[in-house]
């Protein structure tokens, strides 16, 4: 098992809010969103909402999910299950470690 | 204690429709349930004047759940079906071609369809209105390049097809009596803004009204009002406002008042009959409300009428909430600008992003933005935890406004 890839700092995240990850540096085929809960948890989900073309680190974050800036469809930050139309596809999970004050991004391993 | 519902059929694929299903079964709803819909399935309506309209998704793209969703939740979807009755008396609606189903519970997401007022000549067929995806598949083949197009209404509808029109290559032409349309949603600043975009991408805008349509060399002859000379189009449409479908709920002996009354619970005059979407109107404390045409607003009724059915507490109420498209903006606003007594612009106006929050003392009741939805986000929860702002830092881009929430 890998160690992760070290993709930001924790006070790079204000709480209640995301940072976008590339693709290059994520090696997934979206980028992947690392969003921060109000409880300072950090949560991390392909990037592009499963909608349109809208990206969940511009949503707005709180009480567990991430609701997408576009047309507000939410999405459970822990295991990225959709809530609401108009959204129909769950949002695909990425395991987050923070160590240190650092966050380590684990693609495609389940959370 | 609530009573146990066994069958429930929900008349109407729309988003309210499939709303309901959907929150009755994630409610934990397991008797029958049958989502009846005129459509080969239920679609999302939103892209109908946008990508559907332009081209860029197709009908199976637009689907409000993927076919196996239906199967997933064991939902009965009865689509090509018009109900022809709803009898509360027998618990079964009647299906065109003589059917019926048995209903303990029936909730009407029935829509409604695009007004037509009755202007001289509006009946040609090249006068076309927006409701459906046939309507828009219709529209679709008029709007070819170079067509010179006549939209009727500078609303929401009337300006994303004319958006969608000018992206496709349409000669574009947009009239509407008022100088501001959307005034009372989004305020005077904004909508004059707005309004204006459309000369900026080669709309020309008239204000105007249409006398009458009629048939011309070249074209489809166009009389508004204030012109002495008739202009000559290929296509017109009419985005004048829709007319709620009540037909079944007054078959039914139903309370309908333009609209079909329905309490706080979604539940019309009958028990046994609920009403979601657009063609609902509560009454609320006695008085009737508008009805609301907004997509989340019937999202939201349907979770309340599957709570009503399975006897829960109604899900928690927040600020009514619209987007629209427009010339490549994304549009939002939120509660209610016409009731505010002063608007704060949070950073330029005319320069996106940029939004307006109106204020009613020190609450805000209502927020615009353009290609800023956070700030629309932002102004809901303070809308609906009625949380006191100072208009200054609300005003200051540097000054996040979640840290305005925590006050």
């Amino acid at each position: 098992m890998s160690s992760g890839i070290r993709v930001a700092s924790l006070d790079d995240i204000p709480e209640g809010e995301g940072i976008a990850i590339d693709k290059s540096v994520t090696g997934t085929a979206d980028d992947i969103a690392l969003l921060r809960d109000e409880d300072g948890s950090v949560w991390a989900l392909d990037d592009t909402c499963t909608h349109e073309d809208a990206s969940l680190a511009d949503g707005w974050v709180e009480g567990g999910y991430v609701e997408c800036p576009l047309h507000s469809s939410k999405f459970c930050l822990k295991s990225g299950e959709v809530q609401n139309l108009p959204a129909t596809k769950n949002a695909c999970p990425h395991r987050v470690e923070v160590r240190d004050g650092e966050v380590y991004l684990f693609p495609n391993e389940a959370p | 204690m609530s009573v146990r519902v066994g069958r429930v059929v929900v008349v109407g694929g729309g988003v309210a429709g499939v709303s309901t299903v959907a929150a009755l079964r994630s409610g934990g709803f397991d008797g029958e349930l049958t989502l009846v819909d005129a459509g080969e399935f239920p679609y999302d309506r939103p892209p109908l004047s946008k990508e559907f309209l332009a081209g860029k998704k197709d009908l199976q793209q637009i689907a409000l759940q993927p076919p196996q969703w239906y199967d997933d939740r064991a939902v009965r979807l009865v689509n090509r079906a018009v109900v022809t009755a709803v009898r509360p008396d027998l618990a079964a609606v009647e299906l065109a071609g003589g059917g019926t189903l048995p209903a303990d519970r029936v909730v009407l997401a029935t829509g409604g369809h695009a007004a037509r007022p009755p202007i001289p000549g509006g009946d040609d067929p090249r006068v076309h209105v927006l409701r459906t995806a046939e309507d828009a598949a219709e529209l679709r083949a008029a709007l070819v390049p170079g067509a010179r197009v006549l939209v009727v209404g500078g609303g929401l509808i009337g300006a994303e097809v004319a958006s969608t029109a000018v992206d496709l290559g349409c000669e574009v032409l947009l009239a509407d009596p008022a100088p501001r349309p959307l005034a009372g949603a989004v305020g005077d600043e904004i909508a004059a803004w707005l309004h204006g975009l459309h000369a900026r991408r080669g709309v020309t805008t008239v204000h105007a009204a249409v006398e009458s349509f009629a048939s011309a060399a070249g074209g489809l002859e166009v009389r508004l009002t204030g012109e002495d000379e008739a202009r000559v189009v290929d296509v017109a449409v009419l985005g004048v406002g829709m007319v709620p479908e009540t037909s079944l709920a007054a078959a039914a002996g139903l309370d309908v008042d333009r609209g079909i009354v329905v309490d706080e619970h979604q539940v019309t005059s009958n028990p046994a009959v609920l009403a979601v979407g657009d063609p609902a109107r509560t009454r609320r404390d006695g008085a009737l409300l508008p009805r609301t045409e907004h997509w989340e607003a019937a999202r939201l009724d349907g979770e309340r009428a599957a709570a009503a059915i399975l006897g829960r507490t109604a899900p928690a109420t927040s600020a009514p909430w619209f987007w629209t498209d427009r010339h490549g903006l994304h549009i939002e606003a939120v509660g209610d600008m016409a009731s505010a007594d002063r608007v704060v612009v949070r950073g330029l106006l005319g320069e996106p992003p940029f939004s307006a929050f109106g204020l009613r003392g020190d609450h805000v009741v209502g927020a615009v933005a353009v290609e800023d939805s956070t700030a629309v986000r932002a102004a809901r929860r303070m809308i609906d935890r009625a949380i006191p702002v100072d208009p200054v830092p609300l005003a200051d881009t540097a000054v996040e406004l979640k840290k305005l929430l925590r006050r």
